[in-house]
């Protein structure tokens, strides 16, 4: 009789470990946020929390009841109408009051988890799922249309106004008409894009991908004008400033590549995997890796200063006035402000 | 440890599998459990043995002695039973062994699953970590996670006129119970402890299994089915398969002494 007492109890254990690989005890993404004058939104796990850029004190946090099961990491995004629109892996998009925290309206339609953030432009919003689809919708959450495209959408899309351009797990590249969902092109690349895509001048469109490689691609018909092989794989993709690219690999290279003739490419090599964009501020380019270091450095990609924070930084870090925001994985803190020196100058520890 | 020593053979034999059978993961976890099968094949011949012996056993003269002789001394009891398992050569493990390396498979599995199909981020940067330098990562990447109707990193549904029917943890529990019942040896003895808890597990592991299907990545489910089908066929392969347990009312017959002279 023992052994199946034994054996029953093994199988609820089973049971219960088997949820808990399920329900957050592991955490499926890191965070994403973003920030206006006031404060900083981050989907951080179980919450999506408003936390004052200022003091690092919580404003607010949705929903009332978390649920281990269903946490929010896909970066949410202001509207200009005064939204915050966030999905979960709920796999319900939410609109909510920046202010309040409060729920106006939600998006039910989708069948799989939100990973990827919206991107709200021209009065529209257009919302990658892991569904493989792509979701256009209003202001008020009305479906406009949808677009299914060949695999996941984890990074959000970029538009010029013409089309919604955005890359999928499948190894492909799209551009979507902006008004009809009609597509326009898709192109293949040697890798899952995993990021967002950059839209730069005279209509191109730089992605990065998983294969390792930044591809220059024509906006009108998808046709590579160029591509640059890293050292390894990309996730994040690559960010525009002024005439210069930059991306990070998974060996902890991070690559300036000038668009123009003058410019000169560099390389710096970090300690740790590359996962998030760098962002560039006033004074730095600022970058996070899986070590647990944020560099900043200055635009030649000299001088670069490691500051440790508690845990692994997947995330793209944010600027927010004078501000660089950084989201710790697997740390006490799930947001960390840092000023241009970077000295830390707040942390903020969920409350339990 | 866990992680080097099942979770990434696991994952990384899937890959393989999948790779040589040209992107299909559906059958590629199908293949994978009958490897697992055919490699745990002597346990279960094993277990099937053992819990055959321990049916005759428990319903023998001399066994039922010993319970009467020693009903009101548990401890002289416990050293009776091993004293008569010792005489006929019964290990007690033997019927049970198998059954609890399924758990660690099961749970090693289900992650190696979960790792393999990547459907998070967080899961696809463990899965870079994880693959053997034999694989371009960036050429498995995603993998194919489509089989019949179901996306194997999801729990299942079918959608009948806009109602969501769990039909694969419906197939589990029936297989299941299928399983249970007539891998179950037959008890004529309405003292053997062992056949009512039989019984109970015949009723409570298809609602287990059929609630871990119901939750859990439907990858989960094709092991559960094909292990469950891939059982009765190991079971049916020794001549131990009771179809008429099926039957209702059908009573078994039970087999009396097996001492050894």
């Amino acid at each position: 009789m023992k052994k199946y007492i034994v054996l029953i109890g093994l199988m609820l254990g089973l049971a219960m470990v088997l949820g808990g690989c399920t329900t957050g005890l592991m955490a499926s993404s890191w965070p994403g946020m973003t920030a206006d004058v006031n404060n900083v939104y981050i989907a951080g796990g179980s919450y999506v929390y408003a936390v004052n850029l200022q003091t690092g004190a919580q404003v607010w946090r949705f929903p009332d009841k978390a649920s281990a099961a269903n946490p929010f990491f896909a970066t949410p995004v202001l509207t200009s109408d005064g939204q915050l629109i966030v999905g979960g892996f709920d796999k319900k998009l939410y609109s909510l009051n920046p202010k309040t925290g409060q729920s106006t309206w939600q998006f039910t339609d989708a069948r799989d988890r939100w990973i990827g953030g919206a991107l709200a432009v021209d009065g529209m919003i257009y919302a990658p799922n892991a569904d493989y689809k792509l979701y256009a919708l209003n202001m008020q959450g009305q479906l406009q249309w949808s677009f299914e495209a060949d695999q996941a959408i984890w990074g959000t899309p970029v538009s010029d106004g013409v089309n919604v351009y955005f890359g999928t797990l499948g190894r492909n590249v799209y551009a979507v008409n902006a008004r009809t969902g009609q597509q326009a092109w898709v192109q293949k690349v040697d890798g899952a894009v995993l990021g967002l895509p950059v839209l730069g001048a005279d209509q191109t469109l730089y992605v990065g991908t998983y294969g390792g490689t930044v591809y220059a691609m024509n906006t009108t018909n998808g046709g590579t004008r160029w591509s640059s092989a890293a050292s390894s794989w990309i996730w994040s993709g690559p960010i525009l400033d002024g005439s210069d690219l930059y991306f990070g690999d998974a060996k902890g290279s991070l690559y300036a590549h000038p668009l123009t003739n003058t410019g000169k490419p560099w390389n710096q090599q970090l300690n740790g995997a590359i996962v998030g964009s760098p962002v560039v501020t006033a004074d730095n380019i600022v970058v996070g890796t899986e070590a647990g270091n944020v560099y900043f450095m200055d635009r030649t990609g000299q001088n670069a200063r490691p500051i440790a924070v508690n845990g692994k930084i997947y995330s793209t870090p944010i600027a927010a006035g004078d501000l660089v925001l950084v989201a710790p994985t697997a740390g006490d803190a799930i947001l960390v402000a840092l000023d241009q020196s970077g000295t830390i100058k707040w942390s903020f520890i969920p409350p339990k | 440890m866990w992680e080097t020593i099942i979770v990434n053979p696991f994952t990384n034999a899937l890959l393989m599998i999948y790779k040589l059978i040209g992107g299909n993961f559906g059958v590629a976890i199908i293949l994978f459990t009958i490897l697992i099968r055919l490699i745990t094949h002597p346990l279960m011949v094993s277990q099937i043995k053992g819990s055959s012996k321990m049916q005759e056993m428990q319903g023998s003269k001399e066994w039922q002695d010993i319970q009467k002789k020693y009903k009101g001394d548990k401890e002289k009891l416990a050293q009776e039973q091993m004293k008569f398992y010792k005489e006929i050569g019964y290990n007690p493990l033997s019927s049970c062994l198998p059954s609890l390396i399924q758990i660690p498979i099961i749970f090693g599995l289900y992650q190696s699953i979960m790792r393999a199909l990547a459907p998070s981020p967080m899961q696809l940067l463990t899965l870079t970590r994880t693959v053997y330098p034999i694989f371009k990562i960036a050429d498995l990447v995603p993998l194919n996670s489509k089989f019949l109707w179901m996306n194997l990193g999801q729990p299942e549904r079918v959608y009948m006129f806009s109602v969501a029917i769990p039909l694969l943890a419906v197939i589990v529990a029936i297989t299941t119970y299928v399983q249970s019942k007539v891998t179950m040896p037959a008890s004529t003895n309405p003292n053997d402890q062992g056949a009512m808890m039989g019984k109970m597990m015949v009723l409570y592991m298809p609602l287990l299994l059929g609630y871990f299907a119901l939750t859990f990545a439907s990858g989960l489910s094709v092991y559960f089915i094909t292990s469950n089908l891939l059982g009765i066929g190991q079971y049916a392969w020794v001549g131990k398969v009771n179809w008429s347990a099926l039957i209702p009312g059908k009573k078994p017959v039970q087999a009396l002494s097996v001492r050894k002279k």
